[in-house]
């Protein structure tokens, strides 16, 4: 064991742990699968190295390449970052909303093999296949990099920047932003049915995640002091997805673990197989990965949790809660669901809040929903009724903008939300539930309830960043409110259960909790009572009409008829696509076509 | 006009395999929801068993037949033995696709250990090359354009007319409903990974007759123009892919004549990226 051997482990280890904790973060905290991780690896590696070595002509002029600043350290190490964030923009418009998550992935990978193909090609650009080569390391006109004393310091920064991009990824994680990156992760859908900007979410994981990967690169580039498309197959970014499912997908020390177990550990054994002239050339590094494979199809299927499964945060709730909010909370127009107002006689005539303008839906050729127009009225509980199949849950997503009209305008608060997406609809206090489970599976119930919370000050970046000091009387606010929540909808008792693990009603409960949580000022729920006791059902109606009596509109799709007579005033009727009768439960009951179609049969 | 018609010429062949390569991938996915990234392995996997057998003396027409059969019965317990015992415990898309990424890893390096890493060739004869209105094709060439249009034709067939491809198509399109209305969407499964497993290994041989020399890691961007091919056409439907591979293989060749063999494969690359980004349901796909 000589030192240079300890130096270039802890090195690697050092580079390694930094990519894979960029990863965890992107993939295994917010849930973006970019199977072209490395390229922003090899982006930071090419930037510090064009940074850092004099011009092409300077340099006997046997390597081609741009740049060729020789910028002192440690601006190579900077603008490796920098480059490796930036250029993770314009990946964003693969991971938006709208393109599946495989798909995404698919055009993330084919992007990773033909970059890595043009680089190996063009000459000009950064030395083509040979790569570059001669890169001058960190400060080494004023040190020696042979010295031993150089490969000691070189390890020391290494680490300490790692340990730095550990925390820095722990921070973020373990906030509120944190949360909601998970709750994106466990259901995109629904998390922006909860206000949540998909879009910019995404964009924020794949600048950091590449961020930091870019970081890595230049790293081992001025250490290792050449960079070569050879360095960054398409087969890396494997590595490293192994090395974060095997080290635990979603927990950062895992992730650490892993990638002293894979891309390190990989290096260091085979380095311990005797080399023998019987054996075929590249027998060694071709079982290496299909060792690689193996261990990732093995722990996906053993142990998909890896080494360190995500751990369970626990959050307390204060004693002190159940004060107040602070003066100084933002104002909201709905009543805070929590605490239950004494009902109160509803104004007749109230005002139209929500209304659907020839609303229209096509299904390929099928028209699911077909010119659809009603009122929903401020204050009420509006129950919306019909077969299967009547293009109730359409219309549901629609209203929400879940989905995108075919046709028509859908009206709230007298503004055209037609062209709004689904998130803005739900910061705007139109909240939806779903007909499916639709629990964050890997959150805890109150980190389900607290997810929806509206303004959070910890829900944004640089609040997470601001750290628990600065959101922490949010958190605390927010707590309170869902422990009262818990405690009247008897769940108090699994607060700290993971969400995935409830019964089926319960889950129902969390989600209606949670869109409450949002504080709607007009919630849209898709059979809130489906799978859920009757004594339970009863125990919801009655919360949701007297939410309704303190000011808060609900437009409920529900098939239980009993639960329309007791709670909902005024009742939709659609089949096939359409409006058929409006009115109170006893007036439809008298209309001979409601009845035909769906009261009998 | 020379360098056109002959670089369309090749575009023809490379149309074809593609077309073979992209309709098994296409069916693959849109019947068993299995996005495969280990087809391109596969694909490998049938160009060796080719070699071995053809480097015993065997005819390399011998060797296609046998790639088939071992690629169709291997695909065919690659799903019973990996892919269907995870979509079984419900696994989300994207751990499928790493599933297959690793399954890649395995069955690429797998075969570059076993054969070492070196590229190898079939020893066969191209025949008489045959010129007609400027285009100058070998009867090898011929031979792979004729098993493409087979392939297409025998495509159509199955699903037009046959009760299986009506299994196939129900299955695709709703596979609970196929089940509920009496399909045996478990057969019908493992029936489409044995025929799209041979048209993977078919395409494997015709790839690497075509290029002449392959090692196990040729398809790496191959896959590539297939993936182009089957979102250019929409993923899942077979005439789309024939289309897309027709465009694609073309566009490939005609465009590595102009400018350079070096950057073939990145039209392919922008089709996809452009087809990902803009209309992922493709050309032929419903909209979303």
């Amino acid at each position: 064991m000589n030192s240079f051997y300890i130096v270039n482990l802890l090195i690697y280890a050092a580079v390694d742990a930094m990519a894979c904790l960029g990863l965890s973060q992107q993939f295994g905290i917010g849930g973006v699968t970019n199977f072209g991780f490395i390229i922003f690896q090899a982006a930071g590696g090419y930037t510090a190295a064009i940074l850092a070595l004099p011009s092409q002509t300077a340099n006997g002029g046997f390597q081609s390449y741009i740049g060729g600043w020789h910028l002192p350290f440690p601006l190579p190490w900077i603008g490796a970052a920098v480059v490796g964030g930036v250029i993770a923009l314009p990946f964003t418009f693969l991971v938006g909303r709208r393109l599946r998550g495989d798909f995404a992935a698919v055009g993330l990978l084919v992007t990773a093999v033909l970059l890595n193909l043009l680089v190996t090609n063009y000459r000009p650009l950064l030395n083509g296949d040979a790569g570059l080569s001669l890169i001058p390391q960190p400060l080494q006109g004023e040190f020696d990099p042979q010295s031993s004393g150089y490969g000691w310091d070189f390890t020391i920064g290494a680490l300490i920047v790692a340990v730095a991009v550990y925390f820095f990824v722990r921070r973020l994680t373990e906030s509120p932003y944190g949360r909601t990156l998970r709750a994106m992760r466990d259901n995109d859908t629904v998390a922006d049915s909860l206000g949540k900007n998909l879009l910019s979410l995404r964009t924020a994981m794949l600048v950091t995640g590449g961020a930091i990967a870019g970081l890595s690169g230049g790293i081992l580039v001025s250490y290792i002091t050449t960079w070569s498309p050879a360095a960054w197959g398409y087969a890396e970014t494997v590595v490293l997805f192994a090395a974060v499912i095997i080290g635990g997908t979603g927990n950062h020390l895992g992730a650490v673990i892993g990638a002293i177990c894979v891309p390190v550990g990989f290096e260091e054994i085979t380095r311990y197989i005797p080399t023998s002239n019987n054996l075929p050339p590249n027998l060694i590094p071709s079982l290496e990965w299909v060792a690689i494979g193996l261990l990732i199809v093995l722990f996906l299927w053993f142990r998909p949790q890896g080494i360190l499964p995500e751990r369970k945060r626990v959050i307390r709730v204060p004693d002190t809660a159940g004060v107040p909010a602070q003066p100084g909370a933002r104002p909201r127009p709905a009543p805070d669901p929590a605490s239950v107002p004494e009902p109160r006689p509803r104004p007749p005539g109230g005002r139209t809040v929500l209304e659907a303008r020839d609303v229209s839906r096509d299904y390929g050729g099928v028209r699911a929903v077909s010119g659809v127009s009603f009122r929903v009225t401020a204050g009420t509980v509006t129950g919306l009724i019909g077969p299967n199949g009547a293009g109730k849950s359409t219309l549901l997503a629609m209203l929400a903008g879940t989905l995108p009209v075919s046709g028509g305008q859908v009206l709230y608060d007298g503004k055209d939300v037609t062209g709004l997406p689904a998130f803005r609809r739900a910061r705007l206090g139109l909240v939806r539930t779903f007909q499916m489970a639709s629990e964050f599976k890997r959150l805890t119930v109150m980190e389900n309830l607290l997810s929806a919370v509206p303004g959070h000050r910890g829900d944004s970046f640089r609040g997470a960043l601001a750290g628990p000091r600065y959101w922490k009387k949010d958190e605390d606010a927010a707590a309170a409110r869902a422990r009262d929540l818990l405690e009247r909808f008897g769940l108090a008792q699994h607060a700290g259960s993971y969400a995935g693990d409830l019964s089926g009603g319960q889950r129902r409960l969390v989600e209606i909790m949670r869109a409450l949580m949002a504080e709607p000022a007009v919630l849209l729920l898709d059979e809130p009572m489906a799978g859920v006791h009757p004594d339970l059902a009863r125990t919801i109606g009655t919360a949701l009409t007297g939410l309704a009596a303190g000011g808060l509109t609900i437009l409920m799709v529900e098939h239980e008829l009993a639960i329309m007579d007791e709670f909902c005033d005024p009742v939709i009727v659609m089949a096939e696509g359409a409006v058929l009768a409006e009115g109170t439960m006893a007036e439809l009951r008298s209309r001979a076509e409601v009845v035909e179609a769906y009261l009998v049969g | 006009m020379t360098a056109f018609l002959s670089s369309l010429g090749f575009g023809l062949v490379t149309a074809s395999v593609l077309a073979i390569a992209a309709t098994g991938f296409t069916l693959q996915f849109g019947v068993t929801d299995v996005l495969n990234l280990a087809y391109g392995a596969v694909m490998t996997a049938g160009a060796f068993v080719a070699y071995v057998l053809n480097a015993a003396g065997v005819s390399v027409w011998i060797g296609l037949v046998v790639a088939m059969i071992v690629c169709g019965a291997g695909s065919v317990l690659l799903n019973a033995c990996v892919y269907a015992p995870f979509q079984r415990r419900g696994v989300s898309p994207i751990t499928m696709v790493i599933v297959s990424l690793g399954m890649t890893l395995i069955i690429e390096f797998g075969v570059q250990a076993a054969a070492g890493g070196t590229s190898v060739s079939y020893s066969m004869s191209d025949g008489p090359s045959l010129r007609a209105g400027g285009l100058d094709l070998s009867v090898v060439q011929l031979v792979v354009i004729g098993l493409s249009l087979l392939v297409m034709a025998g495509t159509h067939v199955l699903l037009r007319y046959t009760r299986l491809g009506k299994a196939m198509r129900a299955t695709a399109a709703n596979k609970t409903l196929a089940r509920n209305c009496g399909i045996r969407t478990g057969r019908v499964i493992a029936v489409t990974w044995a025929v799209t497993g041979a048209l993977c290994g078919l395409a494997g041989v015709v790839f690497a007759m075509d290029a002449g020399s392959f090692g196990a890691t040729s398809t790496d961007l191959f896959l590539v123009l297939i993936l182009a091919a089957v979102f250019l056409g929409g993923p899942g439907q077979a005439y789309g892919a024939m289309l897309g591979a027709v465009i694609i293989g073309v566009a490939t060749e005609v465009s590595a004549a102009y400018i350079t063999p070096d950057y073939k494969y990145v039209i392919g690359f922008v089709i996809l990226l452009v087809m990902l980004g803009v209309r992922p349901s493709g050309l032929l796909g419903a909209r979303a």
